[in-house]
């Protein structure tokens, strides 16, 4: 089976700073990655051209054996895959409901009920059906985020991508949608995750990438990522971020 | 759309029907030289709200349009907005109706227009360039995460405005926009210019027949201050209903 992702080469320049050198990643079916890197690695950067919210500025993406450009293969390629932000990005003016079925209405012409049962299964799922009919300033950023994944989710995506999805939440928030993401994750979905998270990188991810300066510096199964880094910058990096 | 929503809209529609069926009425009770007036006033009024109304109603698309065109992805587009907004921001009301009327003729023989049209088409133009201001600021501050949200969930540009943007932004422009339709109906005035018989007109008309300014112009300031107030108690409603 081809993979559900395949990367090329792929680099990005904003300007004159080169942010991406040159990526080359391939996630298989059923696959979850979790990138992790500093600051300013391009993590998000990269992320973000795998549904092209920003473009590529050479190399291929092919996703699902589309090749992601502009025109009808973007619109083919987004039904597929899901987003999930940092700051939710819910829409303000609908309620819980409605932000969930208002993609699966207008873009694939589910109908209004369908819809609505497709989304309070799904809220069930993510474990907030009694929130539907609030505005999502309503609920906390936990609540929030997982009516986002519900949503990106509405859309039956093959991928999902989250990026930094629990990095704006309170820490005590932070738990309920890793769990949500564990159990979607366990159910067969390929998923790519920048995250600060170690402890879920660890128990969840098939695989560990590790961006610095905009390039893949060093990559590998879980376990072994976390308990024999090779790079000298990794062991510096996972120091850091897995002492306190 | 909710009960709540609509309120503000059937408050309005209801005031102004009270307005109009007591204006003649009460304007009778008064003395000389405004009750053998009444209806020249009454009429003057319900012509100054049709202008309004409809210049305002164009003037609320042709603001969105010439957002819209100022976000465009050809430069030529967005100078045309450009052009135009700082055309009539840039030049008096009145000589944009003046023109409208005596000169846009010449210029162009099908753009013939009768006093009212032509009042109507330089007020909505000139309310219009404001507008697209209001909608200009409102569009920017909807969060740019709400249309990565929506482009990436699979719906399309038109869809994503239409569904997900438009509606935020229209909720910040509202208040900025009433106030925009409580200037224009002032600056309806402006068609008296023309000959076109609305308010101030008809003020104007009976004082010099009358020779009686104080009553008369007094009365018309009440009777704009009456329709202004109006609008103002509506936008406050519609405020309250966002709370």
């Amino acid at each position: 089976m081809t993979p559900m992702i395949e990367a090329k080469n792929v680099h990005k320049y904003f300007g004159k700073d080169h942010i991406l050198k040159g990526i080359n990643l391939t996630v298989q079916r059923g696959e979850v990655v979790v990138i992790i890197g500093p600051s300013g690695s391009g993590k998000s950067t990269f992320i973000r051209t795998l549904n092209r919210l920003e473009a590529h500025s050479e190399g291929t993406i092919t996703i699902d054996d589309i090749e992601l450009k502009d025109g009808a293969n973007l619109d083919a390629i987004r039904k597929e895959v899901g987003m999930v932000f940092q700051s939710f990005n819910l829409f303000p003016h609908l309620s819980v409901l409605e932000n969930i079925t208002l993609a699966p209405t207008k873009v694939k012409g589910l109908s209004k009920g369908a819809a609505e049962k497709l989304a309070m299964d799904l809220l069930t799922r993510v474990g907030i059906p009694g929130h539907a009919n609030k505005r999502p300033a309503e609920l906390s950023g936990g609540q929030q985020q997982r009516v986002a994944i519900a949503r990106a989710l509405a859309m039956q995506p093959k991928v999902m991508l989250f990026d930094e999805p629990t990095s704006s939440l309170d820490p005590e928030m932070v738990n309920e949608v890793l769990s949500v993401m564990k159990e979607l994750a366990l159910s067969g979905m390929t998923m790519v995750v920048v995250t600060h998270e170690m402890g879920f990188a660890r128990e969840v991810a098939d695989r560990v990438v590790f961006f610095d300066h905009g390039q893949i510096l060093e990559q590998g199964p879980a376990d072994d990522f976390f308990s024999n880094p090779k790079e000298e910058r990794t062991r510096v990096f996972l120091g850091q971020v897995i002492r306190h | 759309m909710s009960l709540k929503k609509i309120f503000p809209l059937l408050g309005a529609g209801a005031l102004l029907f009270a307005f109009f069926l007591g204006i003649g009425p009460i304007l009778n009770l008064l003395p000389e030289p405004i009750s053998p007036n009444a209806n020249l006033l009454r009429d003057g009024a319900i012509a100054t709200v049709k202008l309004t109304a409809i210049s305002g109603f164009l003037g609320f698309f042709i603001g969105l349009a010439l957002a819209l065109l100022h976000r465009a992805d050809y430069r030529i587009l967005r100078l045309f907005s450009n052009a135009v907004v700082s055309a009539v921001r840039g030049t008096p009301l009145l000589v944009q109706i003046l023109f409208c009327y005596f000169a846009l003729p010449v210029l162009l023989p099908f753009m013939t227009l009768n006093e009212f049209s032509a009042a109507a088409f330089a007020l909505a133009l000139n309310t219009g360039a404001y507008n697209s201001e209001v909608f200009r600021a409102g569009l920017n501050s909807v969060h740019k995460g709400q249309l990565e949200a929506s482009r990436s969930l699979g719906l399309g540009r038109i869809q994503s405005f239409v569904f997900v943007l438009f509606p935020q932004a229209l909720r910040f422009s509202l208040p900025p926009l009433m106030n925009n339709l409580i200037s224009l109906l002032k600056d309806s005035s402006l068609a008296s210019s023309i000959g076109m018989l609305e308010l101030a007109l008809a003020g104007s008309r009976i004082s010099s027949e009358s020779f009686k300014p104080v009553p008369v112009l007094t009365t018309v300031a009440v009777l704009y201050f009456a329709l202004t107030s109006i609008m103002t108690l509506c936008a406050h409603w519609y405020e309250r209903t966002q709370k």
